[in-house]
């Protein structure tokens, strides 16, 4: 059975990249209507940023080269949701210090400990209508999934069902809390970006 | 906007090649938007960095000196630097014995120095500690002071955090005494006239020719009234009322008061407002040691003026006390 490498991780990268620059403007305009209309930039940048990296990171440290992605990541993109993605990367750059490879069963935890990164970082809970909410239906949807094929058909899942039973529900975070009612019925921008992340990768 | 630069994109980069050409003996740029001490970090002493956006000198960067900071990370006007760009201060400002991070609480800022310490954490195995100043009485009422902005009371919680370290205290004690010092300042600001952040080329927000605002952020976040101008003693009053009511005064209490100009306002009006100032708060009981007044934190070319008062006991006294120097303060 296959592992988590730096290889891996590469040709994922790549894969992200390509969709977020096909993506970039269907984000910007997903997020105008409850933010500030960037998040297809910050999501572009932040991607293409980890395209120019890929070749560099340490083969031999998952946690490095996940610690290389969230730096870069910040480098390049600026806005409140790149640091909140970095976050994530970062605490999955904690959990993989010093290991060449990890097993895909991992997966499932690692998303866990970046829902509780970033939930500390952006003071964001489950239920605000929020990317977190996607990563956790991700979460319990890779539970117990060892094979890498599985974990992503089951990410794939996760993420239209969360897209689906939030749209009717108003957003309580962020900017986007501010407009109230008003954001019934449109979908949230940073839960569209991580959606098309996984387009990328399926 | 009626200003003197070259381009908006260029203007904290050049400010700050400006500054270091000045003042080489106080500040070094290591690498872009960061500000530290030449020589570089003192080893065995406690670092403290600090970082926000530009626009507000003296702070943040111009506290970087011998017996204050040690290192800051600037952003553009009003903007947060980056991750990237505290963990340049922190590795900038590390002598081997810790770091602590102080500065005001603003959102951005504190989402990035949480990243930056981390990164320097992983890479550098730096240890570092957090103080935030909330310092703005304005901003938030005593049952939420914790989401209350850091404004002024900041360059107190410098001078005292960097006598600490100076000492060769550990990181422990220096983010004690930086935290016992944020914890006895209160602030209040009141604004005449905007400010224009060059990059945007208008004012951050538009107020009558005869109008005030009280309580008024150093960014022109909204204060707590706005109405026709008033005499300066009323306007200290108030000022001192609500410090009173947040920290109140009694006999045997010692404070220092700043009365800091947002950047326009001269020294001239800051003496008028200090004079009744210190009638109102010598009047509690209290005493007033080592007052502050000029431009201390500033909001670019704003109208406007904010009153601190830095509650002291014998430590924080002596810390304050003691001798710091950087280009815009001595003591």
């Amino acid at each position: 059975m296959s592992n988590m490498t730096v290889d891996r991780l590469r040709a994922a990268i790549g894969k992200i990249a390509v969709q977020m620059a096909i993506s970039a403007d269907e984000l910007n305009t997903a997020d105008g209507k409850l933010g500030d209309g960037d998040i297809g930039i910050t999501m572009n940048t932040g991607m293409k940023g980890l395209a120019g990296i890929a070749d560099d990171l340490p083969d031999d440290d998952l946690g490095m080269a996940f610690l290389a992605c969230a730096k870069e990541f910040t480098r390049v993109s600026g806005s409140s949701y790149g640091t909140l993605l970095a976050t994530g990367l970062m605490s999955a750059a904690k959990a993989l210090k010093g290991k060449r490879k990890a097993e895909w069963s991992e997966v499932s935890s690692l998303i866990g400990g970046a829902i509780e990164a970033m939930m500390k970082r952006g003071k964001g809970a489950l239920g605000d209508k929020t990317v977190l909410d996607m990563l956790e239906a991700m979460r319990i949807a890779t539970e117990g999934l060892d094979d890498s094929a599985e974990i992503l058909k089951a990410c794939d899942k996760a993420a239209s069902e969360t897209m689906e039973n939030f749209r009717a529900k108003p957003s309580k975070l962020g900017r986007a809390r501010m407009y109230g009612d008003k954001s019934i019925g449109l979908d949230d921008p940073g839960m569209l970006a991580l959606r098309r992340v996984i387009d990328g990768l399926v | 906007m009626k200003k003197i630069l070259n381009s908006p994109a260029k203007f904290v980069d050049e400010m700050l090649d400006g500054l270091c050409a000045a003042h080489p003996e106080y500040y070094d740029q290591p690498e872009p938007r960061v500000i530290a001490r030449p020589g570089g970090a003192v080893k065995g002493k406690v670092g403290i960095v600090t970082g926000g956006g530009s626009g507000h000198l003296p702070v943040f960067t111009g506290y970087v000196g011998k017996g204050l900071l040690d290192a800051c990370a600037i952003g553009g006007v009003f903007a947060s630097p980056s991750a990237e760009q505290m963990a340049g201060a922190m590795r900038a400002a590390n002598g081997g014995a810790g770091v602590l991070r102080l500065y005001g609480n603003y959102g951005g800022d504190v989402m990035n120095f949480d990243m930056a310490g981390e990164m320097v954490e992983m890479e550098d195995d730096i240890e570092s500690t957090t103080v935030l100043l909330s310092d703005d009485v304005a901003s938030a009422g005593p049952e939420e002071a914790e989401k209350r902005r850091g404004v002024a009371g900041m360059v107190y919680a410098f001078k005292i955090a960097g006598a600490k370290a100076d000492q060769m205290a550990d990181l422990a004690e220096v983010t004690r005494v930086a935290q016992k010092a944020a914890d006895a300042c209160r602030s209040i600001g009141m604004a005449l006239s905007p400010c224009t952040v060059p990059e945007a080329g208008k004012p951050t927000f538009e107020i009558g020719e005869d109008e005030m605002e009280m309580g008024m952020g150093i960014h022109g976040e909204p204060g707590i009234w706005r109405d026709k101008l008033k005499p300066a003693d009323e306007i200290t009053g108030e000022m001192v009322e609500r410090l009173l009511a947040d920290m109140p005064l009694g006999k045997g209490d010692r404070i220092s008061l700043m009365v800091n100009s947002l950047g326009a306002t001269p020294p001239e009006e800051l003496y008028i407002m200090y004079g009744k100032a210190k009638q109102l708060i010598e009047a509690t009981g209290a005493e007033i040691i080592m007052p502050l007044i000029g431009r201390y934190a500033t909001s670019m070319e704003m109208a406007g003026a904010t009153m601190t008062m830095c509650k002291l006991d014998d430590e924080l006294e002596a810390l304050l006390k003691a001798p710091a120097e950087c280009a815009f303060w001595q003591v």
